[in-house]
Formats: C-alpha cells, structure tokens, sequence
C-alpha cells in the first residue's frame, strides 16, 4: 500500500482532536525540481469540504475531477472529510443539516485551513462548497484568516428541513408527472408570487439570517467568491420559480459597491454539477476565476492549462449572469 | 502531525493505494491486532457508493471494534480510486476483489477471511467465493445479476433527474434503457456507463449455487454462506433513504446480528484448524 502515487497523496489532520483524512493533488510542476509534494509552495491552496453527508469524492467524483483541474493549472488542491464524515473520526449525528446551517464546521474547518498552510508554505487558501457545503465554506471564511476567496456552488440561504413530509412529497412528485398537477402547482406560484410582492424586500421567515450575515462580512470586505449557481426546480432560465425570494439578487445588494462577487448560472449543469457538461462549466469558470484573481507567475502549466479550459468554455453551455435561482429547497429536496 | 492527533481506534485506520493493472485501487485498512478474522468488505456501484459511504464505514468500524480486522475499497474507476470509470469491465471488478483478497489473506493466512457484498460488490463477492476465495460469504441484497444492480442505480437516479423535471420533459428508466440497448453510451450521476457495460451486466450473474442459502449450504459445505434481503429501513444501503439524514442513523439493529455471524464463522474455521 502506498500513501502517494502521482498526483495524489493522502493526508491526515487534526480536526479538533479528532483525526481529519483528506487527499491532497500536487501541483504537477514538470519545471520544477521539487518533489510534487513541494511543488506547490509560496501558492494558493484551494480546499474542498463535504457537501452534507457526501464522502469527499462528491457525487460522480467531481470534486476529483475539479482538484486534479486546479492542481494541473498550478494551484495545490486538497479534499478533506470533516469530522464525522467520511473516512475522517467523528460521529456525525442526524441533525447534520441543521449543525451546517448554523456553522458547526467553521471552526473545524478553519484550523484545517491553518495546518495546510503551514504545512505546505501556503499564501492563503480558496475554501470550496457545494450545496451544504458552500454553508461551511461560508462560515469558514469569517473565521479563518487564511482564507483569500470563496468558491460556492448552488448555496442556499434558507434553513432548509432535512426531510419533507411524505405527503407534501409526494404531491410534490404528482404534480410534477400530472398536466392538473402543473396546473395547480402554478396556481400555487402564482400566490406565493402575490404574498412575495405584498411582502416588499422583507426576507422570508426561514431565512438564514446568521449566514446572511457572515456573507456580508466577506464580500463588503472585498474577498473574491465565485458563486455557481445551476438551474433550480422550475426556475426560468437564471431567474428563480416565480414566488421564489431572490436570494442572489438579496445577497448581490448586501455585498456593497466594493464587492469581488462573480456569479455565474451553469445552465448544462444539474444540482449535483456532477453530470459532465455541468462538471466541465465549473472547471472552465473556476479556472478563469483563479488565473483572474489569484494570478501565477512561475507556472508554466497554468497558461496551458487555461487555455484548454477556455476551450472547454464554448460547450459548456454556462453564461454569465447577475441573477442566478435561489432555489436552495431543490438542492436538498432532490436527495 | 500524523501519529500525534489519531486517537487509538484511528491509529488502526490506514488509508493506501493498493497498485493494480494500470490503476491504484484507495483502500482502508481497518488493522485490529490479533484478530479473529478478517472481512473484505466489497461495496456497492459507483453512485451507490457515495450514497452509502456512512454507514459503510460505521460496519467496517463496529467489525474492528469487536477485534475482526477489515479491508474496505474504492473499485477501480470510482471515488478514490484511479482509472477511467468507463474504461472499467466487470473482469476488472472481479480481478480488483481477487486481488485484494490475496493480498489481505496473506497478513495472516490462518485467520479466517469473510468475503461481505452489497449489491453489485454482493455479485462480485459471490463469484470470488465461488472460486474458492474466503471461509465465510456474507451477502446483502444480492442481484441476481449485474443489471438488476444497474437497474437499481439507474431508477434512483431517474427519480433524481424527475425532480426537476415536468410533464413531458420527464423521461423514464426504460426511455434511457432504450437508448443504451440501441447503443447509445448513458451517463448516469457523473459516470458513463458503457454500451458494453450494459451488455455485459446480463451475464455477470451470481453463482447458482448462490441463489439462497440452503442451496449454498449445499454446495460449499464447510464454508457457511448468510444472505440477507435488506428492507427499507436499511436505506441508503438500499434503495431510498435521505442523504444526511438517513446515512446518519443508527444501524446496530443490523449489524450486531451479522458481525455476531461472522464471529460464529472464524470460531467454526479456528476450530476445523485446529481440530485438523
């Protein structure tokens, strides 16, 4: 058994006490004389959390395929499981989404940040969510110094419930199959549209008002973030279902003038971003985010590297927009 | 870093890429010293995997805790493991159980080793077995065969996709089992499945003698086979169940009675050795 082979090495950390196991994707610098386990020196570090219960792999091992991308273009990437999840210590009990709505992991995931940049002479570290995992991300930003710029896929800003009630489920699913369904399941937007406008700006009463908040501190602050947002159930385009709160548009106000907020909709991508066309928009739009923000001088790879991703770009189907669905329910709905 | 942070029941976690043809399988050794016996644990298909990786480790890490020793993987192609998913055949598959096996039985090559499967890992366990590998055979929702384990990953995926989806925009599993049986390669949650793939997956059947437990009885003798249908409330290690909700509940309902299974057969094998 080995602990390293090519591009790839496993890792461990101290999460807290607990025993942190995470995969870490060398910077592949044929230039460079470094063994690949210090080739990624004196350069930013992207780091990948879970997404709720999902090992770190993510769905379809995307979140492999995206760390390998990012190492190839030049910046170290690193997957860990947070505690409790998977092959990292810990017991993750059946409240985890509750824990992640209200940013349970901050804190873990900060002091992981601080041991990988000591570790592997870092400047700084882009955290990487997805879903619930852009949450943690979120809050691991406020509370970790090291953290230069945020990734975030399909974030949601409302306290989601874990499970829906079978019925209201399965009204769900008979709307979805049925024409009467639809009908009546417009009918149903229609009035929430009606509530939304007597509502005015007001914020819906489920509203993660604590992360709101975290996320005002970042982007007021100028952090660069990335948000990604693939299309939403019902969603029209990069407009949220009709009665929806627009989240994206909330939180584009709440980032101020002097905001490094790049929003993106993935139309070819699904929620999981896992399916190929969405995985490849994300590489393509992470790649240029990273050479546009965090800049390499001495890489040669990352011109190169950019180049085939920008190729990629024209089949990804993925267009830039300041609106994007901020139908986080479906994110966990759909599991 | 490493040695300082890991607790005792960590420090016998070790995580490690196990070199095959053209690819490294990401194993974890679960290392218990002195063991009673060993289980290589084979799990579930590509997206399956994920969907059940909690609980999955939760049983490798009750079976250490009662002294069995335990190898878990990645298939070649899937989550930690290299190789082109859609470059894989189930021989490949195949060859990784066997291969592992070899290599687990020789730590210690009196202590008796248990082949455990879930669903299409359960057809992979089965034919290994069959071949002679292993002292015991644990087996959970066996398929009868590889597609019926394909099917299965493809309905809960549909059923994802059909979320988003409306009226006629919704497509069904046979709309996308027609298009792979004309010959059109399918992705299905992030891995293209192969026209190959597909066809293959008829023949890559469970053992006859496999087909339930008093046949298996039959047919392998001293070396005791348990087949368990899993139910709902298995889920996700079965069809259905909420990720983060019902991959974090408690399963000791189900695992007790089959580690106790397991313990039951490594004292049989000591037994036999040492009656021999």
């Amino acid at each position: 058994m080995h602990e390293a082979i090519g591009k790839r090495e496993l890792i461990v950390l101290d999460g807290l006490g607990e025993c942190l196991r995470g995969t870490y994707h060398p910077v592949a610098d044929s230039s460079s004389e470094l063994p690949a386990s210090r080739g990624g020196r004196d350069r930013l570090g992207v780091l990948f959390v879970n997404s709720l219960s999902l090992p770190r792999a993510a769905s379809g091992d995307s979140a492999v395929h995206w760390a390998d991308s990012i190492a190839e273009l030049g910046y170290p990437a690193f997957r860990i499981d947070l505690p409790g999840l998977g092959d990292s210590a810990g017991e993750a009990s059946t409240d985890l989404l509750d824990l992640v709505n209200a940013g349970a992991f901050a804190s873990v995931a900060s002091v992981a940040v601080r041991q990988l940049v000591d570790r592997f002479g870092l400047t700084g570290m882009v955290i990487f969510g997805h879903c619930a995992g852009s949450v943690s991300a979120l809050y691991a930003s406020v509370a970790s110094p090291e953290c230069k710029g945020l990734i975030l896929l399909d974030t949601y800003f409302h306290l989601p419930q874990a499970s829906r009630p079978r019925v209201r489920q399965e009204l769900s699913d008979w709307a979805r199959r049925s024409r009467i369904g639809r009908f009546l399941s417009n009918g149903y937007d229609r009035a929430r549209n009606l509530r939304l406008r007597l509502r005015g700006r007001a914020l819906p009463g489920n509203a993660n008002t604590q992360l709101l908040a975290c996320w005002k501190q970042v982007a007021t602050a100028g952090l660069p973030i990335l948000l990604l947002q693939a299309p939403g159930i019902k969603a029209q385009g990069s407009k949220p279902r009709v009665g929806e709160f627009d989240y994206i548009d909330h939180v584009m106000k709440l980032a101020g003038r002097k905001n490094r907020v790049s929003v993106e909709f993935v139309e070819s991508a699904d929620h999981s971003f896992a399916n190929r066309e969405g995985r490849l928009a994300v590489q393509s739009h992470i790649a240029a985010w990273l050479v546009s923000h965090f800049p390499l001088t001495d890489f040669s790879l990352s011109a190169k590297g950019t180049a085939s991703f920008h190729a990629n770009e024209g089949q990804s189907g993925s267009r830039k927009s300041q609106m994007a669905p901020a139908d986080g329910c479906c994110a966990l709905e759909g599991r | 870093m490493q040695n300082k942070v890991e607790s005792n029941s960590q420090l016998q976690e070790r995580a490690g890429y196990f070199p095959v043809s053209g690819a490294h399988l990401y194993t974890v050794l679960h290392e218990v010293i002195d063991p009673v016996a060993r289980v290589l644990l084979v799990g579930p298909f590509a997206s399956e995997r994920h969907n059940s990786y909690l609980p999955w480790v939760r049983w490798a890490r009750d079976l250490a805790g009662k002294n069995i020793e335990v190898l878990r993987y990645d298939y070649r192609g899937i989550g930690e493991s290299t190789g082109a998913f859609e470059q894989m055949t189930f021989e490949d598959w195949s060859q990784d159980v066997r291969l592992l096996s070899t290599w687990f039985q020789s730590r210690a090559p009196h202590v008796p080793l248990v082949l455990h499967g879930l669903g299409l890992g359960a057809v992979l366990a089965g034919r290994a077995f069959d071949e002679g590998v292993g002292k015991g055979l644990l087996l959970w929702s066996p398929p009868a065969n590889a597609n019926q384990a394909l099917r299965a990953t493809l309905m809960r995926w549909v059923g994802l996709e059909q979320i988003f989806k409306f009226g006629d925009d919704r497509r069904s599993a046979s709309d996308y089992i027609r298009e792979l049986e004309q010959g059109s390669p399918l992705e299905v949650d992030g891995y293209l499945w192969s026209v190959k793939l597909w066809h293959d997956s008829f023949h890559f059947t469970l053992p006859a003698a496999l087909a339930n437990e008093e046949v298996a009885a039959q047919a392998y003798k001293k070396r005791p086979v348990r087949i368990v249908k899993l139910t709902r409330d298995a889920a996700p290690l079965t069809k259905g169940g909420i990720v983060g909700f019902d991959d974090l509940k408690d399963f000791s309902w189900l695992f007790s009675p089959n580690r106790e299974w397991i313990v039951e057969v490594a004292s049989q094998s000591s037994k036999e050795i040492a009656h021999a």
